[in-house]
């Protein structure tokens, strides 16, 4: 009894020894088979950029000074830069621009807005580049605006056919806008056929746009901070942190009307 | 008996048993020993296994791979990082007679085939060296370097005695752009006569090997200055061509090129006269070049304080059996600026006659005039600096008046850069350097010229360029300045040659606040077609620096602008320009 617990004794030693073994050589194997990984991806690194530096060495060489220049007396002509091909600033800039003739046609204006156009465009607030759908802010697919609209009436909005008001504050929240030219009066939505409509009217609004320019800067002090000029970094800046308070501001007078 | 007998058999039997007791107990204790032993042997193995791993084994392997990518010699590139020399295992042509096994003929074609067909892939080959070199039994490199579309063709000959081993080589993939700023390696790996001879240690470091060494060169304006400078050379056949692009403030050498070159790809070709710098080693007697730095130096001291005040320019200046002539009569007077405008050596040798030798020699000795030239590389030439009179070194009168328009003094092209680099910088130089300069680096230098002096002779330089002598430089709405200066040269009758001159333009833009001086000279040019059948500056060197700079000008930083220019409202009516004279 004792003799055979001894042996038991022993050969579970012996398993032990055995096992103890056993994971030695298996780390043993992982360690060198890591390292041979290890290895060949630092021979394929080495080989790589060899590679690189051959590929690099030849571009310079067929693009060396002189083989450019061999280059640009047969094929291209090109020559340095003179004055006149330069601006120093936004002066010089300025400087360039000639005073209208007596009987020149009228410029074309295009800092004022024409809202016929916003309107008809209906820009969605976000257009997936691949498919070329619009996408709703928050889920991205077609079938959750559902679901998004009874939550969030405002960008369901966004995506199928934006209003009037957000059209024109989209535009000015992304090209900072210069001046506000959104009709008085209470807001509908257009149907197809107005849309359609519209666009003769045009060159009425066109006519009109400056005396609107006009009245909307002087309705500007009664219902919302607006931003007439954005020329300098800090002001758009400025814009950009005064969008948020506008929409939330514009909602509110809809709301109030 | 029988009790005796048994008593000892029971004794004997128990004495044995417990023999066997002991025993069996030692050889148990034995074997936990040895088992136990054998534990802490394979514990510590697997621990000094480890360990091992741990500490040891990871870093031959990074070494490795620093190693494999760290170049045999390092490299070299220019302000930007574009290299212009590094280690590249490029292709040699090697014959090896034995390829095809000790017994018949090496080459399966006859060797006067092989070595024709050779010849129509490197037409610059010699054709009987190729031959005699393939019909001997050594092995022997037909050629150093073969591009790999070379390879190809060599390889569609289908001689298998023809190999072509990749070795490590240093290679310019710029060509000849720079040679002379380069200088090249040898077949032992030895670098000579540019930067490769001056970095050689560092460049075989192994610590300091992988990292690039950056030369303030900037490649593109060396591209454009060596087309200029060789397209010139090449309009008026001139012996050769030299040419230097400085910035004012910091000494950076942008642009150096002497001409003709060499290709220091080809190691084997390098071994001739061309490698000597004729920007830093040759020296010249660089002519009214030294006109403005000379004024400048009057100016300073002043003794011209007035610049209309009128000088006799009508006849030669004779000093003690010497005549000092103008190339032609400028009238019966003129003043500073006209006399630079001009050109006139009477007047310029009255103005330093004013000034006094000690006090012109004391400028030319701070603007480094009798030292080497302050450049890195090994090639620079000593200067001719006149000898004086007496133990002090005076000059004689007749040597101050000639050195103040350039002659019996010479120096290099460089010596001349740095000078005006601080004539028009505010009156301080700066020793050149090649290595890019951090701008907290940018050595202090010495004053030589007062800012006031300096602003005066911006105005004057630019003058030179819009009334006078440089008309040709003045690229539009860089504001170029700078003065022309066609010295004979030394031999022939008199002591001069009336028929080969050092034409030179020396000239600084933009001049309402100098950034960089642009020199170029010619060595002999002829009068040819291009330069309207003249040999003089005005004509060769300076439409050189007129197409320099606006090929330079905008990458360096320089935008042309046409609406700024230096005011030299008060000293243009000095000027008499056409009938005032």
């Amino acid at each position: 009894m004792i003799a055979s617990a001894n042996r038991l004794r022993s050969v579970g030693w012996l398993v032990l020894l055995g096992l103890c073994l056993a994971l030695v050589l298996v780390l043993a194997f992982r360690v060198n088979a890591l390292r041979s990984q290890i290895h060949h991806a630092e021979a394929r690194i080495v080989a790589l950029k060899q590679e690189k530096m051959y590929l690099e060495t030849e571009f310079e060489t067929r693009s060396n000074q002189q083989q450019l220049k061999a280059w640009n007396d047969v094929e291209f002509g090109y020559a340095a830069p003179s004055a006149s091909q330069y601006l120093e600033g936004e002066r010089q800039l300025a400087s360039l621009s000639v005073p209208a003739a007596i009987d020149a046609p009228a410029p074309i204006r295009v800092a004022s807005v024409d809202d016929s156009i916003i309107a008809s465009a209906a820009f969605p607030a976000m257009v997936s580049p691949l498919s070329g759908k619009a996408l709703s802010a928050d889920d991205g697919a077609g079938e959750g605006t559902a679901s998004a609209a009874a939550a969030k009436p405002k960008l369901q909005k966004a995506v199928a056919r934006v209003d009037h008001d957000e059209a024109v504050e989209t535009l000015q929240d992304r090209l900072g806008k210069v001046v506000d030219v959104r009709p008085k009066g209470p807001v509908r939505k257009e149907t197809a056929s107005e849309k359609e409509e519209a666009k003769p009217r045009k060159a009425e609004k066109v006519a009109k746009s400056a005396a609107k320019g006009t009245s909307a800067k002087a309705d500007a002090g009664k219902t919302k901070p607006k931003v007439t000029a954005v020329a300098d970094k800090s002001s758009a800046k400025k814009a950009k942190e005064a969008a948020p308070s506008r929409t939330t501001k514009g909602k509110e007078a809809k709301a109030a009307r | 008996m029988n009790a005796l007998t048994a008593s000892a058999a029971i004794a004997s039997g128990r004495v044995k048993l417990a023999n066997i007791r002991q025993r069996s107990l030692v050889e148990a204790k034995v074997r936990v020993l040895v088992v136990a032993l054998l534990f802490m042997f394979i514990g510590a193995a697997a621990l000094i296994r480890i360990a091992h791993l741990g500490f040891f084994e990871d870093a031959p392997e990074r070494r490795s791979l620093a190693d494999a990518l760290l170049p045999p010699r390092g490299e070299i590139t220019d302000r930007n990082g574009v290299p212009l020399a590094r280690a590249f295992p490029a292709y040699a042509l090697w014959y090896n007679p034995k390829a095809l096994g000790e017994k018949g003929s090496p080459l399966v074609k006859s060797p006067e085939e092989v070595a024709r067909a050779l010849l129509a892939i490197f037409p610059d080959a010699d054709y009987s060296d190729l031959l005699k070199r393939l019909k001997s039994d050594k092995p022997s490199y037909l050629r150093r370097r073969v591009m790999p579309e070379e390879a190809n063709r060599i390889f569609a000959l289908g001689e298998p005695a023809l190999e072509f081993p990749r070795e490590n080589q240093r290679y310019y993939p710029q060509g000849s752009l720079g040679a002379h700023v380069l200088g090249y390696v040898d077949s032992e790996g030895h670098g000579h006569v540019g930067m490769e001879q001056v970095l050689e240690k560092q460049l075989l470091d192994p610590a300091q090997r992988g990292r690039p060494v950056a030369l303030a060169i900037d490649m593109r304006a060396q591209g454009a200055l060596e087309d200029e400078l060789g397209r010139g050379m090449l309009e008026t056949e001139a012996k050769g061509a030299a040419g230097i692009v400085l910035d004012v403030d910091t000494g950076e050498i942008v642009a150096l090129a002497s001409l003709p070159s060499f290709n220091p790809n080809r190691s084997d070709m390098a071994l001739n006269n061309l490698v000597f710098n004729k920007v830093t080693n040759q020296v010249y007697e660089l002519g009214s070049t030294f006109k403005p730095l000379s004024v400048a130096a009057a100016i300073d001291a002043g003794v011209v304080t007035d610049l209309s005040v009128r000088y006799p320019s009508n006849r030669p200046l004779a000093i003690g059996g010497f005549h000092i002539r103008d190339s032609h009569s400028f009238g019966a007077s003129l003043n500073v600026p006209e006399a630079l405008i001009h050109s006139s050596n009477i007047v310029t040798a009255q103005v330093a006659d004013k000034l006094g030798g000690p006090a012109l020699k004391k400028t030319m000795a701070a603007l480094g005039m009798n030292e080497r030239p302050f450049v890195e590389l090994p090639a620079r030439g000593f200067p001719l600096w006149p000898r004086g009179t007496n133990k002090n070194g005076d000059w004689a009168r007749i040597t101050t008046m000639t050195v103040s328009y350039g002659h019996g003094i010479a120096v290099t092209p460089l010596h001349l850069a740095a000078a005006y680099a601080a004539m028009v910088n505010g009156g301080i130089w700066r020793p050149a350097t090649l290595f890019k300069r951090d701008p907290s680096q940018i050595p202090e230098g010495r004053r030589v010229y007062k800012a006031s002096t300096s602003a005066r002779m911006r105005q004057l330089l630019r003058m030179i360029v819009v009334d006078g002598t440089g008309k040709t430089a003045n690229a539009q709405g860089f504001r170029v300045g700078g003065k022309t200066g066609s010295a004979e040269k030394p031999g022939g009758r008199g002591g001069y040659n009336r028929t080969s001159l050092v034409a030179t333009f020396a000239a600084a833009f933009p001049m309402d606040k100098p950034r960089y001086v642009v020199i170029a000279m010619l060595d002999e040019p002829k009068g040819t077609a291009a330069s309207s059948y003249q040999r003089t500056a005005a004509f060769n060197a300076a439409p050189i620096v007129g197409r320099v700079v606006p090929r330079i000008g905008p990458f360096l930083g320089v935008v042309p602008d046409d609406t700024r220019d230096i005011d030299i409202s008060d000293l243009s009516p000095l000027v008499g320009n056409g009938d005032g004279e």
